[in-house]
């Protein structure tokens, strides 16, 4: 029954790097959006004869042995965390970050996540919020009399005002860097969770240790590439059909053995 | 039992290993770094006293096929290929492992390892560090990583003899061979060197090794009637 099951694994592995892919393109025009890539491993052999022993038959050493495999797994789905080009929106609070580095956001729960997604808004209380509505580094309270909100590319924001007055620091937008990007554990909705893997957060600022600079009135498109995609898509596609023909090749050979009377 | 079963039994026995062999292959078609492997079947004369001997053909040995796999372009800073001769270096619970999967990631400690997360080794068999908070980190085609344009270390480039190697699962090897550093080896960065299967051929050989099994039952139907009606003749009698 032994191909039955390297087949099977290798059609799950397929059906995972689809799924994967499917998620890619479903994202394509999603903001700041990172492509994910399947990466796989084979499984453990099972040593029938190793190489290197001495033959007890011809007494000479076996030079390749034989190796049984048992299939394919999935290795890993990571994030390849490379910038996306910027899209012109001119909005006020339309940030991207160009280069490594997060911007810290609050959930109603306290907890502080992640995102590269810089479309921000003003809450009724006119704090700076994510498109969801969490607060964006603590929270940035923008006066209701300014005209207009500036921010640096160290994320310094000032608020602009119509009767004269300077314009006024009000606070800072952080930029969280992390050892391992790759690490971070995706919740949806463009927000990441520090994990085990990706690292203590480095918080810091813009410009600052290798964290990237702030791009008012930009926003960081998806780095998907649809081409590459649909290539991938394609070679899934015929590699899962092959999986199904060593299927159907196994199942005809254990009918062929069945058949002997 | 008849020369003729017993000779058939083997064979048939080695094509269904063959075939393991081939879906292996096949389910690995997408593997980074996979090397695909053949079965090789070979003759054993089995001897026995006042009988002419038997010559059976049986599955004896494997052949890793270490040919190159097509070097694809992932834009990853630490996607890493081989081009030509060599091999990463692993550490896998303190014993030294080597792998052409090149789609190394960094761990919590900005320490450059595999997706399983064993650590990748430098040319003096260290972990290699990236500084936090590097942002132009570059891989040259001797393995020196340099991060903002400082040396921070250099990949190590083994090469062993193929006889030696055993696979080990996780797309790592062992081996019993010696161990050298290549001597000019060619990193190409942003590349992952795909599995070396080949679709055509595989379908081709699980073709032949289905028809040859095929043929192997029919011939054991035939012989099984063949015996039968001899022990009918002489029944008859």
């Amino acid at each position: 029954m032994n191909p039955l099951n390297i087949a099977a694994t290798g059609m799950a592995a397929q059906q995972t790097r689809v799924a994967t892919i499917a998620n890619n393109i479903a994202n394509m025009s999603t903001t700041a959006y990172a492509a994910r890539r399947a990466a796989f491993a084979d499984l453990l052999y099972r040593q029938e004869v190793t190489p290197g022993v001495l033959s007890s038959r011809t007494g000479t050493i076996v030079p390749g042995g034989i190796q049984l495999g048992s299939g394919v797994r999935t290795a890993s789905v990571v994030a390849e965390q490379t910038q996306g080009s910027f899209q012109t929106t001119n909005g006020d609070l339309d940030l991207a970050v160009e280069g490594r580095g997060f911007f810290d956001v609050e959930l109603p729960s306290g907890e502080r996540v992640y995102t590269r997604d810089g479309r921000f808004s003003l809450s009724p209380d006119g704090l700076i919020v994510t498109a969801e509505g969490f607060p964006v580094s603590g929270g940035i309270a923008v006066p209701e009399v300014a005209r207009s909100i500036s921010i640096s590319a160290e994320g310094q924001v000032f608020a602009v005002f119509n009767d004269g007055t300077p314009p006024q620091e009000i606070g800072v937008i952080g930029i969280t860097t992390f050892a391992n990007d790759q690490g971070l554990e995706a919740l949806g909705g463009n927000l990441f969770r520090e994990t085990e893997a990706s690292g203590a957060p480095l918080g810091g600022f813009a410009g600052i240790d290798g964290a990237g600079f702030m791009r008012q009135g930009f926003l960081e498109e998806s780095s998907v590439d649809v081409v590459s995609e649909i290539a991938d898509l394609i070679e899934a596609q015929r590699g899962y059909e092959l999986n199904s023909k060593v299927m159907t090749a196994a199942d005809e050979m254990l009918a062929a053995t069945t058949r002997i009377r | 039992m008849s020369d003729a079963i017993t000779v058939n039994v083997e064979r048939q026995s080695g094509l269904l290993r063959e075939l393991s062999v081939i879906a292996n292959n096949i389910a690995n078609a997408s593997t980074d770094g996979y090397k695909r492997d053949a079965a090789i079947f070979a003759e054993y004369i089995s001897t026995r006293e006042n009988n002419p001997s038997v010559s059976i053909g049986a599955l004896r040995a494997h052949y890793t096929d270490l040919a190159q796999g097509n070097l694809v372009q992932t834009g990853g800073t630490f996607d890493l290929a081989i081009d030509g001769d060599g091999w990463f270096a692993i550490a896998k619970n303190g014993e030294l492992h080597l792998t052409r999967a090149g789609s190394f990631i960094l761990d919590r400690n900005s320490e450059l390892v595999t997706p399983e997360g064993y650590p990748v080794l430098d040319e003096s068999g260290k972990s290699i560090r990236i500084p936090e908070g590097a942002s132009n980190i570059v891989v040259a085609t001797d393995g020196t990583v340099t991060a903002d344009g400082f040396g921070v270390g250099q990949i190590g480039v083994l090469t062993t003899d193929s006889e030696g190697l055993s696979r080990a699962g996780d797309n790592l090897w062992t081996t019993t061979g010696a161990i050298r550093f290549a001597e000019f080896p060619q990193l190409r960065q942003g590349f992952v060197e795909a599995s070396n299967v080949s679709a055509v051929e595989e379908m081709a050989r699980l073709i032949e090794a289905q028809r040859m099994y095929e043929a192997g039952a029919a011939l054991q139907t035939d012989e099984h009637e063949r015996i039968t009606q001899f022990i009918e003749a002489l029944g008859g009698r």
